[in-house]
C-alpha cells in the first residue's frame, strides 16, 4: 500500500505543489508579521476548488516552509520571521554579528530538517495506531474529545491570557458555533432573520480575522517601524563546516518539540524555548549561552520543526488541533470532507498518507533552499509594511470570500479582527475562542447523541472507562494552570 | 475608557448574554428540549459562572488603571478599517481586480508608503498572480474575474 501513495507523491503535479508550498512558506516565515497560522488560514479557502491530496500538501508544505524560514532573518537580522524562532534569534544572531552567520544559518537549516522529519516519522508510525483507538469512542467520548482539545490549549494560558479568561473566550467560540440550524430539530437558532447565518458562522472568516486581519491591523497602526540592522546580511558567504556534537542537541530538540507538538494546545513558540532550555542544561559549555551558541540554534529549530509532524497526531487522528496552525490545517481537511479520525486511515487513506509522506518532501525542499538561498532570502524581513500589509489585506479579503463566495464572510471576518483585537487587548485568548468555534459542532453533536444513548441523564458522560480516563485527562491538562493562577493571585495580594 | 472598566464591562455583557441564551431555551422545540437546549444550557451556565466569576476577581484586582489602547496610530488603524470596509462594500458591483487595484495603493499610501514605483509594482503583482494562480490555474470564482 505504502508504493501506491509514494506514488502518488511522487507525480510531477504532487512533487511541483510540495516544493511551491515549502518555498512560499520559507518566504512567509521569513518576514517578520506573517505566520504559518496566517499563511495556513488565508490559503484553506483557495484549496477548496483544487484537488483535495494536492491542496493539502501545500499547505503541508507552507507549514514544514514556515517553520524554518522564521531562522533566517532571526539569524541575519535579530528579527524573527516567526515567534517560535525568537529562540533562535538570542544564539544565532550574536554568531552572525561576530562573523559565523554562514555557521548559524547551516546548524539552523540541518536541525529544522533532522526535527522535521523526526516528528514526520513519529506521525507515521503513531498516528494510525491512535486513530484505531478512536474507532472505540462512541458520541460521549466524541464531546469530551472536544473538551479535551479545549483543555488542551486552555492549559497554556500564560500571564497576559489567564485561566478564566482563556475558559471565557473558549466557551465564547462554542456559543458563536451553536448560531445556524440546529441538527437535531432543524429549526433555527439565533440567525437574527438573516439568511446568511442558516448554515452558521464559517471558522474560516474568524481564523483569517484573528490571526490574519489583527496582526495587519497591529503592524498598519504601529507609530514607527523599527530600523533593522543589516550589517550581517552583508557578510561574506562561505562555505563552512558544521560544529561537530550537535546531533546530541537536534535529537534533544527533536524529541521535545514533538512531544510538545503532541501535547493539544502546545505551539511551536514552547517547543523552541523549552528546547532550547533543555540544551542549556546539558550543555558543557553553559557560559557561550546567549552569547552565539550553535547548540543552542540547534535545540531551538529542531524543537520548533519537531512540532510539525506532533501537533498533526493529535489534529488527524482525534480532530484536536495541537495548535493554532493544526486548527487551521484541520479546516483544510473539513471543507474536503475529511472528518479527522479513524476515517482518514480508512475511506480517506489514499489523501491522508500521501499527504504525510508529502512532508518529508516538504522537508527536503527546505534543506535545499536553506543550503543554497538563505543569505538572500533574509532580505525578504526588509519589505516595508506600508507595502506588505495592503497585499495581505487584499488576500485576507479574497481568502474570507472565497469559501462561501459571500461578501457577508469578509464582513464577518473584519468584524471578528476588530472584536478580537479588542479582545486581545483585555488578556482574552484568540486561540481558545477560535477552537471553540471548531470544537463546538463536535461538542453539540456529541453531546446531542450522548443524551439520546443515555435517555436523558447526563451520567452517560461519565459512563465507559475511556470516558473516565478522558476526564482524569482534561482535570490534569487544568489543574497546572488553575494552581498558577491562585498562586499568581496570591502573590498579587500578600 | 481604562482596562479594568472595559473588561468588567464586556464581563457584564457576557453575564447577561448568559441569561438570556438559558432563557431562550425554552422555545426549543420537541427533541431538541432534551438534547440542544441542555447543551446550550450547559454552555450559557458555564459562561455565565465564568463570567461572574472573572468580574468577582476583577473587583479585588483593580490594579490596570492604564487605557485600554486599540492602536498607537489611530488615523492609521481607523483608515484601514475604513478601507477593508470599502474595499468589501465595492468587492461584488466593481469586482476584486478593480477594487484591490485601489484598495491597495490607497492603503499604502496611507500608511506612509511615498516610493510610487513599489506601490504600482505590488500591487499589479499581486493582482496578477491572484489572476494566474487562483483564477487560471486553481479555478476560484471571483466577482469580475473576466473584468
Amino acid at each position: 500500500m505504502m508504493i501506491e501513495y509514494l506514488a502518488i507523491v511522487f507525480t510531477i503535479p504532487a512533487v511541483l505543489t510540495i516544493v511551491i508550498g515549502a518555498f512560499a512558506g520559507v518566504l512567509i516565515g521569513g518576514m517578520p508579521g506573517l505566520t504559518a497560522t496566517m499563511a495556513v488560514g488565508l490559503l484553506v479557502p483557495f484549496t477548496y476548488s483544487m484537488d483535495p491530496t494536492l491542496g493539502l500538501m501545500l499547505l503541508g508544505g507552507i507549514y514544514c516552509g514556515a517553520m524554518y524560514g522564521g531562522s533566517i532573518p532571526a539569524i541575519l537580522l535579530n528579527t524573527p520571521g516567526t515567534p517560535a524562532a525568537v529562540a533562535t534569534a538570542i544564539e544565532g544572531y550574536p554568531m552572525s554579528r561576530r562573523g559565523d552567520g554562514a555557521i548559524a544559518l547551516k546548524t539552523s537549516v540541518y536541525a529544522s530538517f533532522f526535527g522535521g522529519t523526526f516528528s514526520v516519522v513519529i506521525l507515521l508510525m503513531f498516528a494510525p495506531i491512535l486513530a484505531r483507538q478512536a474507532l472505540n469512542f462512541g458520541p460521549p467520548e466524541h464531546f469530551l474529545l472536544a473538551l479535551m482539545g479545549l483543555a488542551g490549549i486552555i492549559s497554556i494560558a500564560d500571564a497576559n491570557t489567564s485561566l478564566m479568561k482563556a475558559l471565557i473566550t473558549g466557551v465564547l467560540g462554542m456559543l458563536i458555533a451553536i448560531i445556524g440550524t440546529d441538527d437535531m430539530s432543524g429549526s433555527l437558532r439565533y440567525t437574527a432573520g438573516s439568511i446568511h447565518l442558516v448554515d452558521g458562522v464559517d471558522f474560516m472568516p474568524a481564523l483569517i480575522g484573528l490571526f490574519s486581519m489583527i496582526q495587519m491591523l497591529e503592524i498598519a497602526s504601529q507609530r514607527g517601524y523599527e530600523k533593522v540592522d543589516t550589517s550581517a546580511l552583508n557578510a561574506p558567504s562561505k562555505r563552512v563546516k558544521l560544529p561537530k556534537g550537535l546531533g546530541k542537541f537536534m535529537a534533544l530538540g527533536s524529541g521535545t518539540g514533538t512531544v510538545i507538538g503532541i501535547l493539544p494546545g502546545e505551539g511551536a513558540t514552547i517547543a523552541a524555548f523549552l528546547s532550547y532550555n533543555f540544551a542549556k542544561q546539558v550543555s558543557k559549555a553553559k557560559a557561550l549561552f546567549g552569547k552565539g551558541n550553535p547548540e543552542g540554534v540547534a535545540a531551538a529549530e529542531a524543537g520548533n520543526n519537531g512540532c510539525v509532524g506532533g501537533s498533526l497526531v493529535p489534529t488527524i487522528t482525534l480532530g484536536i488541533p495541537g495548535n493554532s496552525v493544526a486548527a487551521a490545517l484541520m479546516g483544510a481537511f473539513i471543507i474536503h470532507g475529511m472528518i479527522p479520525g479513524p476515517e482518514l486511515f480508512t475511506i480517506y487513506a489514499d489523501r491522508t498518507y500521501p499527504f504525510i509522506l508529502s512532508l518529508f518532501i516538504a522537508n527536503i525542499t527546505f534543506l535545499f533552499i536553506g543550503l543554497s538561498v538563505a543569505p538572500y532570502l533574509a532580505r525578504i524581513a526588509l519589505i516595508p509594511p506600508a507595502l506588505m500589509v495592503p497585499v495581505v489585506c487584499a488576500f485576507a479579503v479574497l481568502g474570507s470570500y472565497a469559501l462561501n463566495q459571500s461578501v457577508f464572510d469578509v464582513y464577518l471576518m473584519i468584524g471578528f479582527a476588530f472584536f478580537g483585537l479588542i479582545l486581545k487587548k483585555l488578556n482574552y485568548s484568540l486561540e481558545a475562542l477560535i477552537l471553540g468555534l471548531i470544537l463546538g459542532p463536535i461538542a453539540e453533536a456529541g453531546f446531542s447523541q450522548g443524551m439520546i444513548i443515555g435517555k436523558g441523564s447526563p451520567t452517560i458522560f461519565f459512563a465507559s472507562d475511556i470516558a473516565k480516563v478522558m476526564w482524569l485527562i482534561i482535570f490534569l491538562l487544568l489543574l497546572p494552570p488553575l494552581i498558577n493562577y491562585f498562586r499568581n493571585h496570591r502573590k498579587k495580594n500578600g | 475608557m481604562n482596562k479594568y472598566l472595559a473588561d468588567q464591562l464586556f464581563l457584564v455583557v457576557c453575564l447577561v448574554v448568559s441569561v438570556l441564551l438559558y432563557v431562550s431555551t425554552d422555545t426549543y422545540p420537541g427533541i431538541a428540549q432534551k438534547t440542544s437546549a441542555v447543551y446550550v444550557r450547559f454552555l450559557a451556565i458555564s459562561f455565565g459562572s465564568l463570567a461572574g466569576v472573572q468580574i468577582f476577581f476583577n473587583w479585588f484586582d483593580r490594579s490596570s488603571p492604564d487605557k485600554i489602547r486599540l492602536a498607537d496610530h489611530v488615523p492609521k488603524f481607523v483608515g484601514l478599517l475604513v478601507a477593508l470596509i470599502l474595499f468589501a462594500i465595492a468587492f461584488e458591483p466593481f469586482g476584486f481586480f478593480i477594487s484591490a487595484l485601489i484598495f491597495m495603493p490607497a492603503v499604502a499610501l496611507l500608511l506612509g508608503s511615498r516610493n510610487y514605483q513599489w506601490i504600482a509594482i505590488t500591487s499589479i503583482g499581486a493582482v496578477a498572480f491572484v489572476y494566474v494562480v487562483f483564477v487560471q490555474l486553481i479555478g476560484v470564482n471571483l466577482p469580475g474575474s473576466g473584468f
